[in-house]
C-alpha cells in the first residue's frame, strides 16, 4: 500500500523535474533502488491470496499443514461467494486473488464466464487426479458431493420410491409432501441447470411448477432444515446435499439433531438412467494472480490423499481422488455404491444458470 | 467571506463526506442492463411491499414496547424500577442479526425449545407444537427486540421533561389516568417519539444481517442482490435512490419533530423533579412483570441462547482466535473514533468560526450519511474509487489505488467515517451549542489566537460530549457489519464477521461465541454511556 503511494510520488517526480536537474535524477535513482530493494522482498514474498467461500475449520487447518510442508504463507479473505467474486471483479486487473474457493461448480463456471479466470490448473498432477467433467484447466473440484433425495421410511414406502428420479420429484403423488430449498440457493440453481441441459428448458419449466404444486411450505431454511422437517413429520421427501446428514449423524450439531437425522434415510436418485447429481467444491485460478505458481501448488496439494483424507473426514464430503475412502459414517449410512453422473459436465452448471433462475422464478419458486 | 484553514478543512471534510451520496443519486440517470428485465419488475414490488410490511411492523412493536416502558418507568415506582430504568437499554448490545440467530435457534425444529420440552416432559414430537418465528415475522421481532430502545430513550427523557403543571392540569380536569395519558401526555411527547420511531425506521430499512439471515427481500438486500446476482450496479444504484428517497422523508421528519422537541424541552419555569406514583399490588406486579419480560425478551434471552451454545460446542469457543479479534475489533474502533471526533471537531469549529452558508449546507448534507444503508455507502465507495481509478489515475499513467483503498483499514475507516460522521457531528455540535459564542470573542479580546481559544477552552469545555460521542461510535463500530464484510483486508476478521460467516455457513453454534463477545462489548459501552443517555436533570 505504502508502496504504491511512494511509486506514485516518484512517477510525478519524474513528470516534472526529470530533464532539469542532474542532482534530483541521482536522489531518485537512489530512491528508486530503495523502492525496488523493497518491491522485490515483496514479489518474492511466498505466499498464496485465497478468496474462500468455505469457512470450514477444517478448511483453515488444511492450509496449516500446506504452509508448514512448502513454507508458502495462505492468505484469507473469508466471505459468502457473491461479495467475494464481485469483489475479484471490481479490482479487476489489481486484484490480488489468486484462487477463489467455494462450494459450487455453478459458482466457478460463472465466474469463468465472466472472464475473471485463467487457465493453468492443467498440470500432469491435476489432469490424473481428477476425472474429466469435474474440472476445466480454470477451476478445478477439490471435494464432491450429491444432491439427493431424503425420506422418511415411516411414511415412504419403497414402492413409491422404486426407480425415483429428479424428474419424479414434479410427480403429483408428492403433492404436499416435498421440502426444498429457495430458489436463491446455488446447489438449487446447479441441480435445475444440470436437468436444462439433460432435458432442456421446456421440459424443465413444466418440472418446476410440479415440483412448487408438491411443496410442503414455502421454502426456508438451509439444507439441514430440509431434513429436519421429514424428520419432525412437516414433509416426507426432502432434496439435500450428502454431507450434512452425516454431519448431523456425527453429533456435531448435537444429541438433537443426531436423533432427527436417524429418522430419515438417504435415497440416490437416477440410478437407472444418468446417475444421480453431483457438485463440488471447487478451485478457480484467477485472472492476474500475482501468485499463480503458489495457487497450483495448492490446488495440487489439496487434490493429495493426505488432504483428500482430511475432507472426507471433516466435511464429509466424497473424495476427488480415487483411493481414498469416505468418512465411515458416509459410507455407513449413505452407501457407496450408487451411480454418479459421470456425463454431464459440471461446466454446464454455470452455462445454465441464468437459464435455471429464470425457470424457477416463473415457476414462482420463491 | 473569509477563507482560513478552518474553512478549507471543514470544506474538504465535508465534500468526501457527501461525494458517496452523490456518487448514488447521479447513476439513476446511467442506462442499466436489459439483464433479467421482467424479473426485474415483479422483484421490485416485492422489494418495496416487504419493506413496507417490515417498516409497519416494527414501528408498531417499537412504539407499543418503548413508549410502554418508558411510561411505567417515568411515572411509577415498583419493585426494581430503577434497575429496569438502564437496563432496558442494554438490548442495544444484540443487534438485530444476533436476535435473529437466536430465535432461529430456539423454535427451529429440534431447536432449544425442543431440547427443553424434551427434558421437561419425556420423550415425544414437540417438533409440530412449537411456534416458529422465521420469515417475516421473525425478522420483525428480531429488529423491534434489538431497535425499541430509541423510542424508549427518547419517549422517557421527553416525559421527564414534562411539564408537572401539564399533568396537574390532565389531574385537575378530573382525567382519568388513562384518558391523562392519552390526552395530555403522550401529545405533549409526540416530537420525540417521532424522532425515535424515525430513527427506527432507517435503522430498519437498512438492515442487512438480520433480513439476509430470514431471506426477505426487502430495498436493502434487493440492492446488495442486484449488484452481486446481476452484476447490475446501476439498477442497484437505482433501487438505492427510491430507498434514499424515502430515507430521506424519514430524516427531514425527524429532524422537523426534533426541533419541536426542543421546544418542548425548553418550557422551563413550570419544571420540577416529579414525585413518581408508587405502584402497590396487582399493579406493581403488573408493571414488574411487562418491564421484566420485555428486559428478558430483548437481552437476556438472545445473551442465554448464545451462552447455551458456547456451553454445549465448546470447541468453538477454543478455535475462535479470540485475541485477535478482540484487536481487530478494537483497533478498528480506536481508529475510527479518532479519525471521526478529529474531523467533526474540525468542522464543527470552522462552521463556528466562519459562518458561511455554503459550508451549511454541505455539513448539513454531510450527516445524512447515517441514513444511508452501509451496503449502499460500501458500493458507492468502491465505484468511486474504480472511477478515479478508471478516469484518472491510469490516464495519468500512476499506478493504481484501488489496493489502497478496497480491501484495506484505509478503506474500512474512511466508510465508517462517512457512515458515522453525523453521530459524531451532532454530538460535538451539541456540545458547542451549549458554549455561548461570546466565550470566543472574549478569547479573542484575551489575545487567544484561534487555534489557542480551540485547544485552551474549547476541547475542555467539550470533554464531556467527546467521550460520549466517542462511546456511541466504538458501540457503533462493534455492532457494524455489512461495510466490515465487503471491505475489509486480507486475514482480518472482527466479532460480527465471524457470527456472520458461521451463521452464513450453516454453522449456527459456532457464530454463538463472536456473538456472545460482541454483546459483552457492546454492553460494556452502553453501561459506560447510560448516565448520559438517562440523564435526570437539565444539565
Amino acid at each position: 500500500m505504502i508502496i504504491v503511494i511512494i511509486l506514485n510520488i516518484l512517477n510525478i517526480l519524474n513528470i516534472n523535474e526529470c530533464g532539469e536537474k542532474e542532482e534530483d535524477m541521482k536522489n531518485i535513482t537512489i530512491i528508486s533502488v530503495f523502492v525496488s530493494l523493497i518491491l522485490s522482498t515483496f514479489a518474492t514474498a511466498n505466499e498464496v491470496n485465497i478468496f474462500n467461500a468455505r469457512h470450514y475449520k477444517a478448511d483453515a487447518e488444511l492450509y496449516g499443514k500446506f504452509t508448514a510442508k512448502t513454507g508458502i504463507k495462505v492468505n484469507l479473505i473469508n466471505g459468502k461467494s457473491g461479495a467475494l467474486e464481485k469483489r475479484i471483479i471490481e479490482e479487476g486487473a489489481d486484484s490480488s486473488a489468486d484462487l477463489y474457493i467455494t462450494a459450487d461448480a455453478g459458482r466457478c463456471g460463472a465466474m469463468d464466464a465472466k472472464g475473471t479466470l485463467q487457465g493453468g490448473l492443467s498440470s500432469a498432477a491435476i489432469k490424473s487426479a481428477v476425472p474429466k467433467n469435474f474440472r476445466t484447466s480454470k477451476w478445478v473440484g477439490i471435494a464432491k458431493r450429491a444432491r439427493i433425495i431424503y425420506y422418511s421410511p415411516e411414511r415412504v414406502t419403497g414402492a413409491e420410491l422404486s426407480g425415483m428420479t429428479y424428474e419424479g420429484l414434479a410427480d403429483p403423488k408428492w403433492k404436499g409432501r416435498l421440502v426444498i430449498r429457495k430458489s436463491s440457493n446455488i446447489y438449487n440453481k446447479s441441480l435445475v441447470a444440470s436437468l436444462i441441459k439433460n432435458n432442456g428448458k421446456k421440459a424443465t419449466a413444466a418440472w418446476a411448477e410440479g415440483v412448487v404444486a408438491n411443496m410442503a411450505r414455502a421454502p426456508k431454511g438451509n439444507d439441514r432444515a430440509q431434513i429436519m422437517a421429514v424428520a419432525a413429520g412437516e414433509a416426507d421427501i426432502a432434496v439435500a446435499n450428502t454431507y450434512y446428514l452425516a454431519l448431523m449423524l456425527s453429533g456435531k450439531k448435537g444429541s438433537e439433531q443426531q436423533e432427527a437425522a436417524k429418522k430419515v434415510k438417504a435415497f440416490f436418485p437416477n440410478q437407472d438412467g444418468r446417475g444421480t447429481h453431483m457438485n463440488v467444491s471447487c478451485a478457480a485460478l484467477v485472472k492476474g494472480a500475482p501468485n499463480k505458481k503458489n495457487a497450483i501448488a495448492l490446488v495440487e496439494y489439496l487434490l493429495t490423499p493426505e488432504a483428500q483424507e482430511h475432507f472426507t473426514n471433516n466435511t464429509f464430503e466424497f473424495p476427488m481422488i480415487n483411493g481414498v475412502s469416505p468418512s465411515p459414517l458416509v459410507v455407513n449410512n449413505l452407501g457407496l455404491d450408487f451411480k454418479q453422473d459421470m456425463n454431464t459436465k459440471l461446466s454446464s452448471y454455470g452455462k445454465n444458470q441464468a437459464a435455471a433462475v429464470e425457470v424457477m422464478t416463473a415457476a414462482g419458486w420463491k | 467571506m473569509k477563507i482560513n484553514f478552518w474553512f478549507l478543512s471543514s470544506i474538504i471534510i465535508s465534500i468526501i463526506v457527501v461525494l458517496p451520496i452523490l456518487v448514488v443519486f447521479s447513476s439513476f440517470f446511467q442506462d442499466t442492463s436489459n439483464y433479467f428485465e421482467i424479473l426485474k419488475e415483479t422483484f421490485f414490488f416485492e422489494y418495496v411491499f416487504n419493506s413496507l410490511t417490515l417498516l409497519i411492523g416494527v414501528l408498531f412493536f417499537t412504539f407499543i414496547l418503548g413508549v410502554g416502558a418508558a411510561y411505567i418507568v417515568s411515572f411509577y415506582e415498583f419493585p426494581g424500577s430503577n434497575f429496569f430504568k438502564w437496563s432496558l437499554i442494554l438490548s442495544f448490545a444484540v443487534p438485530p442479526y444476533i436476535y435473529a440467530y437466536s430465535l432461529f435457534a430456539f423454535f427451529e425444529n429440534y431447536g432449544t425449545a425442543y431440547t427443553i420440552l424434551k427434558n421437561l416432559f419425556g420423550e415425544g414430537n414437540y417438533n409440530q407444537l412449537i411456534p416458529k418465528f422465521d420469515g417475516m415475522f421473525g425478522l420483525i421481532l428480531s429488529i423491534s427486540f434489538s431497535l425499541y430502545a430509541y423510542v424508549y430513550i427518547l419517549a422517557r427523557s421527553s416525559f421527564l421533561y414534562q411539564s408537572q403543571n401539564l399533568i396537574e392540569l390532565g389531574k385537575n380536569l378530573g382525567f382519568s389516568k388513562i384518558k391523562s395519558f392519552y390526552s395530555v401526555i403522550l401529545p405533549a411527547a409526540r416530537p420525540a417519539i417521532v424522532a425515535g420511531l424515525s430513527l427506527v425506521a432507517m435503522e430498519t430499512l437498512a438492515e442487512f444481517g438480520a433480513v439476509d439471515f430470514f431471506s426477505v427481500n426487502t430495498l436493502t438486500t434487493g440492492i446488495y442482490n442486484a449488484w452481486i446476482a446481476f452484476d447490475d450496479l446501476a439498477f442497484a444504484n437505482r433501487i438505492s435512490f427510491f430507498l434514499l428517497l424515502f430515507i430521506f422523508i424519514l430524516f427531514l421528519t425527524e429532524n422537523l419533530s426534533r426541533k419541536k422537541a426542543k421546544y418542548h424541552l425548553e418550557t422551563r419555569g413550570g419544571f420540577k423533579i416529579k414525585q413518581k406514583i408508587k405502584l402497590n399490588g396487582v399493579k406493581s406486579f403488573l408493571a414488574f412483570a411487562f418491564c421484566f419480560i420485555l428486559f428478558f425478551l430483548s437481552f437476556l434471552f438472545p445473551l442465554s441462547q448464545m451462552l447455551y451454545w458456547t456451553i454445549k460446542f465448546p470447541d468453538n469457543l477454543f478455535d475462535l482466535k479470540l485475541t485477535e479479534l478482540l484487536l481487530n475489533t478494537l483497533y478498528l474502533v480506536f481508529l475510527s473514533s479518532f479519525v471521526l471526533l478529529f474531523f467533526s471537531l474540525i468542522s464543527n469549529y470552522g462552521n463556528r468560526v466562519s459562518k458561511n452558508k455554503i459550508l451549511n449546507i454541505l455539513s448539513t448534507l454531510s450527516i445524512s450519511g447515517y441514513a444511508i444503508p452501509g451496503v449502499i455507502l460500501a458500493i458507492a465507495f468502491i465505484t468511486l474509487i474504480a472511477w478515479f481509478d478508471e478516469n484518472m489515475f491510469q490516464v495519468l499513467g500512476l499506478l493504481s489505488i484501488k489496493k489502497i483503498f478496497i480491501g484495506s483499514v484505509l478503506g474500512l475507516v474512511i466508510v465508517y467515517c462517512i457512515r458515522f460522521y453525523s453521530l459524531a457531528f451532532n454530538g460535538i455540535k451539541s456540545g458547542y451549542e451549549k458554549m455561548n459564542i461570546a466565550v470566543d470573542e472574549s478569547a479573542y479580546l484575551l489575545g487567544y489566537s484561534k487555534f489557542k481559544t480551540f485547544s485552551y477552552i474549547h476541547l475542555p469545555y467539550l470533554r464531556n460530549s467527546l467521550l460520549f460521542v466517542l462511546i456511541l461510535i466504538s458501540l457503533e463500530i462493534v455492532r457494524e457489519l455489512p461495510i466490515t464484510l465487503i471491505l475489509r483486508p486480507f486475514n482480518f476478521e472482527t466479532f460480527a464477521t465471524t457470527a456472520y460467516i458461521s451463521a452464513s455457513e450453516d454453522l449456527l453454534e459456532a457464530a454463538a461465541v463472536p456473538s456472545l463477545f460482541l454483546i459483552v462489548i457492546a454492553s460494556f459501552f452502553i453501561l459506560l454511556t447510560s448516565k448520559y443517555i438517562l440523564r435526570e436533570n437539565n444539565e
